[in-house]
Formats: structure tokens, C-alpha cells, sequence
């Protein structure tokens, strides 16, 4: 279970990638350089949602890989999307 | 003999939080965004130029400042649940007021988004990328409101001290919903307002 301290960390680091999102889309950056850590950033963001404020981590059965796999696939194909348009290596 | 024939695990397994069958309804909404996100995604891929200068007229501001309020409307949401395992029922219930303020907060700052888009005279059959924005973030806008009135439910009984340390299942089941909201929103923000 979340305790209220580790809740308290989660929220600060979801902030600080929200940070990092906005930093890297107001740079000078582009193509894959630019794609992969905003999909890379999302990823962790979305895990920490699962894992800690889902509170998935460590549960019983497959719910946490049905969940982080949906999230892995659905970034993933944005990726493929991205590198069609030759946005990624 | 009997110790190793029947080993004890190592780790404790949890059971899911909340309802089975809110975690069934959870997935079918994930594999819906899902599958609406990827649409955009390939939509994006046959016409480029169409997408990324459309995607400038977004106020990706707003999109950051509802990104910092449904975050914290979720942390909020697991100290309110944490809060209703403590038997603190009226602290749960406030921690929940402080989401769904923010919940209205995000309501408000979209539903402002959407009046200036309509005072544009934009509108879904614009073209595909204001198709799959305004869909999208009409679709999610929805999602938030039934978890606002979930979260109302759940704080209005919480008040009532109808949560305990050992029954707060139905917390639980309402917190999973508010998540999946939060995560949703989670990749349409990079993806409809950032990536390019």
C-alpha cells in the first residue's frame, strides 16, 4: 500500500517529468531526439500512476502487466507512428 | 518435511484494490483511448504538415497547467484513500473535496479551451487533427466529470463514516476510476499538445 510519504514523493516526481515534458517541447530539439524522451518521460510517469497510485505493484494475477502492457504498447505504436514519418531513428 | 513440501512464499501477494469489475470496466476504457490514441498517431503519420501547424493554435499551457491538476488531483485521491484505511473518515473526505477542486478546476480551464476554439470557428469537421483533438479531449472531459460525481459519492460517504479500516473496498473502487482518468490524460497531453 501507498503510504502517504512515498504518495507525497510520487507526486513530486510526476511534477518534476511534467517539468522535464514542457522543458524538452520548449527546446530547440527535434526528430527522435526530441520524440523518444517525451514517449520515455510519459512511460515513467504512467508507471508511477499504475504501479504506486493504482497501487498495482504487487498484486495478485496479471493486472499489472495488462495495465503497464497496454501503456508499453499504446507508446510504443505512437513510436512506430513517429518513425513512419521519419520523427525516430 | 512438511516445510519443504509446502514452502512459504517469499513475497505476500495483495489483492486487487477495489472492485473486479471496475478493473474490467478500467481495461475496456484503456483499450478504447488506446486504440484512439494510436488512430491519431497513424492519422498524424499520413499528413504531417496538416497536423503540426494545426497543434500550434493549441494553448499547450493550458494542457500543462490541466496536466499539474489532474496529478494532483490523484495524489490527493490516494491520501484520501490512505486517510479511509485509517479509519479518518472526515480527513478522506476532505482530501477528496481538494480533487474534485481541482477535477473542477480542469473542467473549467477545458470547457474555456472549447469556447475559444468554438469562437474560432473551429470545430470537429475543421480537419482530421481538430477531429481527433476535440473528440478526444471532449471524450476524456466526459470520463472526468462521471469521476467527479464518483468522487462526490465517495466523499459524501466517507463524511458519513461509512469507510473503516477494514471496508473501504468501494473507496478503493472509486480511486482506481479517478487513475485511469489521470493516466489516460497522462499520454494525450504529450501526445496531442507536445509530440510533433
Amino acid at each position: 500500500m501507498t503510504t502517504s510519504k512515498t504518495a507525497n514523493r510520487h507526486w513530486a516526481i510526476l511534477l518534476a517529468f511534467t517539468a522535464m515534458t514542457v522543458l524538452i517541447a520548449q527546446s530547440s530539439l527535434s526528430g527522435a531526439a526530441f520524440v523518444i524522451p517525451v514517449l520515455l518521460i510519459t512511460l515513467a510517469k504512467g508507471r508511477i500512476v499504475i504501479d504506486h497510485f493504482m497501487g498495482l505493484k504487487g498484486v495478485a494475477g496479471p493486472w499489472r502487466w495488462i495495465v503497464l502492457g497496454w501503456l508499453v504498447t499504446v507508446l510504443g505504436l505512437i513510436a512506430l507512428a513517429f518513425r513512419i514519418t521519419g520523427e525516430t531513428p | 518435511m512438511q516445510a519443504i513440501l509446502s514452502p512459504t512464499p517469499l513475497t505476500t501477494r495483495r489483492d486487487l484494490p477495489g472492485d473486479l469489475a471496475m478493473w474490467c470496466f478500467i481495461l475496456a476504457e484503456l483499450l478504447v483511448f488506446g486504440i484512439f490514441f494510436v488512430s491519431y498517431a497513424f492519422a498524424r503519420a499520413a499528413d504531417v504538415a496538416l497536423f503540426n501547424a494545426s497543434q500550434l493554435h493549441l494553448d499547450r499551457t493550458l494542457g500543462l497547467i490541466n496536466t499539474v491538476l489532474l496529478i494532483t488531483s490523484s495524489w490527493l485521491v490516494v491520501r484520501a484513500v490512505d486517510s479511509l484505511r485509517q479509519d479518518q473518515g472526515r480527513q478522506g473526505a476532505r482530501w477528496l473535496l481538494a480533487a474534485m477542486g481541482c477535477g473542477a478546476l480542469f473542467l473549467l480551464l477545458k470547457a474555456l479551451e472549447f469556447l475559444a476554439k468554438y469562437e474560432a470557428g473551429i470545430s470537429m469537421s475543421t480537419n482530421t487533427f481538430y477531429m481527433f483533438y476535440l473528440f478526444l479531449t471532449f471524450f476524456h472531459f466526459m470520463h472526468v466529470i462521471l469521476g467527479m460525481v464518483i468522487l462526490g459519492a465517495i466523499a459524501l460517504k466517507a463524511r458519513r463514516g461509512g469507510y473503516s479500516r477494514a471496508d473501504h473496498g468501494g473507496a478503493e473502487t472509486g480511486a482506481a476510476y479517478w487513475h485511469m482518468v489521470d493516466l489516460v490524460w497522462i499520454v494525450l497531453f504529450p501526445l496531442i499538445y507536445v509530440l510533433h
